[in-house]
């Protein structure tokens, strides 16, 4: 409830997290596109973003399934284990840390704390590194792998480290404000 | 701050610190006359010729276009100074106490009194190398975080510069260690039988940690 008006936290609940109904719900068939009836019957699984997961799961309604990508036996496991600084994670889940923070305590799985942690400190020394020496050109593709709060990491160091070498440059002190830039022509 | 377009950004852009590095006191020599000169920050002269003054290096660089005088160098500023700190730099881990704004200092003297300084490829190639050896021990330090459970990082004798450069990216680095860390605390505490509930509840305990946040301006 602190990150209420947090965008990031309001994109990372949008996520998606596989769910099982435990009861028939009528009047939602939108979340279940397979047959016209609107309704869902239980047992059914469903894909469903985390905010309503979170809602129908206080109120017992459905059992939640721990997405594929913080699974015990999925292949986002073994490769980080393999080697954590090179995984895909924006395409796996771009909000990784965030929804694997608020899905521990909720299903109690007590294995994905210690994985993110991990995942994050073998991550952070690419980043820690990268940030600080690469220049514009060669690092976009490293960026394609990176979720969404390492990339703001990355990004708070390359503009602080790009700012000073503007600086150390030197040139003129003073800047003609956009505004007076043009001349106009006198019609 | 001004040109902050997001929170996270520093919390100085590079020419404010320019700015604030300005006040610090340098030695001139001037080549007029003038009388004191009466400023909030303090009164300086009576200007005579050849006297050296003590004045405030805003002052001495806008005399020095105008070409009312000639800078000295600071003491710090001298190649054999220089190459002992370099020299201590590379040797050992910690940082060796320079003058907390000797990054912008150094620059405002070699874009308007390059003359004043004497050896000034030789200083000027020494401070750059002391930023070098230093930044790279930032570096480590930074490594260091991640290997240990740290809620906070002291780093003694940093200067100003280069606290600033590096503050928005370790403050993210340590608060997004700070919530992983947490939620792997609530999972050992599913493990604990309910008598230690209210042990749980003071917060996260810290038992180990490292070092002391002090990355706001502190030069000692």
């Amino acid at each position: 409830m602190a990150n209420y008006y947090d965008i990031d936290d309001i994109l990372a609940e949008e996520e998606l997290v596989p769910s099982v109904f435990q009861h028939n719900a009528n009047g939602v068939g939108l979340f279940d596109s397979s047959d016209d009836t609107n309704k869902v019957e239980a047992g059914s699984r469903l894909e469903l973003p985390f905010w309503v997961v979170r809602e129908l799961y206080l109120r017992q309604l459905i059992s939640i399934r721990v997405p594929p990508c913080f699974d015990t036996e999925s292949k986002t496991r073994e490769e980080i284990a393999a080697d954590a600084a090179h995984v895909d994670l924006r395409s796996r889940c771009p909000y990784f840390y965030e929804l694997g923070c608020k899905l521990a305590p909720l299903i109690g799985d007590k294995t994905i704390g210690p994985f993110l942690l991990v995942a994050f400190r073998i991550r952070y020394r690419e980043v820690l590194i990268k940030a600080h020496t690469l220049t514009m050109t060669v690092a976009p593709k490293y960026l394609t792998l990176l979720t969404n709060e390492e990339a703001k990491l990355y990004e708070a160091g390359q503009c602080s480290i790009a700012a000073f070498k503007k600086w150390r440059i030197g040139g003129p002190r003073f800047q003609i404000a956009p505004v007076l830039g043009r001349k106009r022509k006198p019609t | 701050m001004a040109a902050a377009s997001e929170p996270h950004a520093s919390a100085f852009s590079a020419a404010e610190l320019e700015f604030l590095a300005e006040d610090e006191i340098i030695e001139i020599v001037p080549n007029l006359r003038m009388d004191p000169l009466n400023f909030i920050s303090g009164d300086f002269g009576p200007f005579r010729p050849q006297i050296a003054t003590q004045v405030p290096l805003w002052l001495a660089v806008a005399l020095k276009k105008r070409g009312k005088c000639t800078i000295r160098a600071p003491e710090w500023m001298s190649v054999d100074k220089l190459a002992q700190v370099l020299e201590s730099e590379r040797d050992s881990e910690k940082f060796q106490p320079l003058p907390f704004h000797y990054v912008e200092i150094s620059r405002l003297l070699f874009d308007h009194a390059r003359e004043d300084i004497p050896d000034s490829y030789m200083v000027r190639s020494l401070i750059e190398d002391i930023k070098d050896v230093r930044f790279h021990k930032i570096g480590t330090g930074l490594e260091i975080i991640s290997k240990e459970r740290t809620y906070a990082l002291r780093l003694k004798n940093l200067s100003a510069m280069e606290a600033n450069i590096v503050r928005p990216f370790i403050t993210r680095a340590l608060e997004t260690f700070y919530k992983l860390s947490s939620s792997e605390m609530i999972q050992d505490s599913d493990h604990m039988p309910n008598r230690q509930a209210q042990a749980t509840n003071r917060g996260p305990r810290l038992p180990e940690y490292q070092y002391l946040l002090l990355l706001i301006f502190s030069g000692n």
